[in-house]
């Protein structure tokens, strides 16, 4: 049989030791002092920041789709690539599996998790509470961890001096939007503590539970 | 003074929102997801997945990840020729960026996640806190073998459009792809908790 669990009780993800975390103030962090693994951060502006950084994301990866990513001038012929043709010429290449991955990968999942991040930030925020935002934040937490935002940016620098000896290559302005964007997209769930947040989203349907 | 776990008071902790339920319940009362005390099968399925991805990884390495045609003559390149060729053009740098990303995190992770899993399926009760410092640190790092693929299909739009050269992507690349994704997946089944199940009952 099961002792019921006292509110504020967790269990560290990496080793199921019990900690009390209730009554944590703004700024503390707990952390699990038989593995080290992180447990908790509360901040009260997290939500606010959560939504601030997504909606800056979303912006900058807007821009970073309309706009030349990467110009490339080989014997006087000019061709612009935009960030979208990444994986379109995978496809056209041939490889529709390897497009659909590093699109899903650098821009689909990635915005996904931004784009239900503001929604759902914004509902907190102005304290609402819909039963739909606990299966989509779910997706959210399972989904968060197949961005590579970051690791495609790597990738960029790298072919730039891959090909640094066959032609001249401009960065346009969508290069810097998407180094903005994967910022935006590391300080948005950075600011996604899942104990903290599924708490609040649990107070939320208790309020509107009691009217 | 050593706490006490939640299994030991018969509570599951949710993968998703960790909320504490009985561990009798079949579904988190809080998100939904599937509840179980430790993750079903959890050293079959990554035990499985590490298979899988050790077989993947070896037409990842003998195909080639790109294809370069110039003037009707094609090049191939694997991912340890791409990096020797880098080596040749001066980028040091670079080379070992491909070749920690390419060759020591894949191969790192393979090692860290089957030594994990021997060290609970032989039950060893020593130093759970760096095999549990050590599989954290293989699941953090796995995505970054992705650079390579992401070089390739940068280089294969920028250079298509000028005609003068076309580089294709090899079957490498998804082979290679597919290892990446594979070893996460492989990751997530893995349970930590086991680690420290061994000697937890040695305690109680
Ligand atoms: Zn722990
Ligand atoms: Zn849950």
């Amino acid at each position: 049989m099961a002792t019921p669990a006292s509110a504020g009780l967790v269990a560290c993800p990496s080793c199921d030791l019990l900690f009390d975390v209730g009554g944590m103030r703004h700024g503390e962090k707990a952390v699990c002092t038989r593995c080290g693994d992180f447990l908790t951060r509360v901040r009260d502006d997290c939500f606010l920041k959560l939504q601030s950084y997504a909606i800056s994301g979303l912006v900058s990866l807007m821009i970073a789709c309309a706009f030349p990513f990467l110009s490339f001038e080989s014997s006087g012929l000019e061709s612009i690539m935009t960030l979208p043709q990444t994986a379109q010429q995978l496809y056209d290449q041939g490889r529709p599996d390897l497009a659909f991955l590093v699109a899903g990968f650098i821009i689909v999942i990635p915005a996904a998790v931004l784009g239900l991040l503001t929604v759902l930030s914004t509902c907190i925020i102005r304290q609402r509470y819909y039963p739909w935002m606990v299966p989509v934040t779910r997706l959210v937490f399972h989904v968060q961890n197949w961005s590579m935002v970051e690791v495609f940016f790597i990738g960029v620098l790298v072919s730039l001096v891959k090909i640094a000896h066959m032609a001249t290559v401009v960065i346009g302005i969508s290069f810097w939007a998407y180094g903005a964007f994967a910022l935006c997209f590391v300080a948005s769930v950075g600011n996604l503590d899942r104990l903290q947040y599924w708490n609040e989203l649990e107070r939320l349907a208790g309020l509107k539970r009691a009217g | 003074m050593q706490g006490k776990t939640a299994a030991s008071r018969n509570l599951a902790s949710c993968h998703i929102c960790l909320k504490l339920a009985d561990a009798s319940l079949h579904e988190c009362p809080r998100c939904g997801e599937p509840l179980h005390l430790r993750k079903s099968n959890s050293l079959q399925r990554t035990l499985a997945l590490l298979v899988t991805a050790c077989v993947l990884y070896i037409p990842a390495n003998i195909l080639p990840i790109m294809v370069t045609d110039q003037f009707g003559n094609s090049t191939d390149s694997t991912i340890l020729g791409g990096v020797v060729l880098l080596i040749d053009m001066g980028s040091v740098p670079i080379a070992a960026i491909i070749f920690i990303a390419s060759v020591m995190v894949p191969l790192g992770k393979l090692i860290a996640l089957f030594y994990v899993c021997w060290s609970v399926g032989t039950g060893r009760t020593t130093d759970p806190r760096q095999r549990t410092v050590l599989y954290r640190a293989a699941e953090l790092i796995g995505k970054w073998s992705m650079v390579d693929v992401f070089v390739v299909s940068i280089l294969v739009a920028l250079v298509h459009l000028t005609g003068l050269l076309v580089i294709l992507p090899g079957a490498a690349a998804v082979a290679f792809a597919g290892v990446v994704i594979v070893t996460i997946v492989a990751a997530e089944s893995f349970d930590p908790r086991m680690i420290w199940d061994q000697q937890d009952v040695i305690n109680e």
